[in-house]
């Protein structure tokens, strides 16, 4: 990350409505405006919630249903023969989230898969992981608990 | 740094990754295959359509052990100065000697 100031800029910029604000609004802070080096450390912390709550997350080149890339769609439709609900990030619309996602696990290229949390790596391991079987060892409790929830909904 | 920028000047992007890969990962086989032709008219690659997507298959006695993340981290650290200098994608098969028995 380049940043030519450590604290992201003058500390004394808008000042003014920012303490308004943060009156005004008790969840808002200064922490969280825009266009600062703190708000690339919340979207940091996002990343990290996001990847914790969704048991198969992608960060990916458009969507699981309209993918922009070869290797998203790939690794999309790997995912898919396996029936568990996937939950798809676009990145290319995002520049400040691809960057995120990036910075936290250190991998240069898209898509970004997390299974349970851990990071698996991109389409070519997903593939490789299809067909050594491992996926489905990594996902089957995930695709029978969606199962359990969907008998449970039957009425 | 001059020395790698003075060999980057006459070496295609191919040849400079079998350098790089090649002797850092002492590749007892190592397939360098340029597919952007795939992949021009790409939205990432419209301004430089050249040596963007390879597909790499390296095999290395320094792979085992390590999981594939911790090998395509190998190669993309390997990798950086190009990835950071238009290198769009690479696909990576990465196996130890051993495994290219079985």
């Amino acid at each position: 990350m380049n940043y030519s100031s450590p604290h992201g800029g003058d500390p004394n910029a808008n000042t003014n409505s920012t303490a308004a604000r943060v009156a005004a609004d008790p969840d808002t802070h200064q922490d969280f405006e825009p266009n600062s080096r703190s708000s690339d450390m919340s979207l940091h912390d996002i990343v990290a919630q996001d990847i914790k709550e969704n048991p198969v997350l992608i960060y990916m080149k458009g969507f699981p249903e309209s993918p922009m890339c070869g290797f998203s769609a790939l690794a999309v439709k790997v995912l898919q023969q396996y029936g568990v609900p996937i939950c798809g990030r676009d990145i290319l619309g995002d520049l400040k989230l691809k960057e995120s996602v990036k910075a936290h696990t250190n991998w240069p290229t898209f898509p970004q898969i997390f299974i349970k949390g851990e990071f698996v790596g991109g389409s070519d391991i997903i593939l490789s992981m299809h067909q050594k079987g491992e996926l489905k060892d990594l996902l089957g409790d995930i695709a029978q608990r969606d199962e359990q929830k969907a008998d449970a909904h039957d009425p | 740094m001059m020395a790698s920028r003075g060999t980057s000047a006459v070496l295609s992007r191919a040849a400079r990754m079998r350098q790089k890969l090649q002797s850092a990962l002492e590749a007892s086989a190592l397939d360098i295959e340029d597919v952007s032709y795939q992949h021009a008219g790409h939205a990432a690659v419209k301004d430089n359509a050249n040596e963007t997507h390879f597909n790499i298959k390296v095999v290395s006695p320094k792979f085992e052990g390590q999981n594939l993340v911790k090998r395509h981290r190998m190669v993309y650290d390997l990798l950086s100065d190009e990835l950071s200098s238009g290198l769009h994608a690479v696909s990576i098969v990465a196996k130890t000697p051993k495994e290219l028995g079985s």
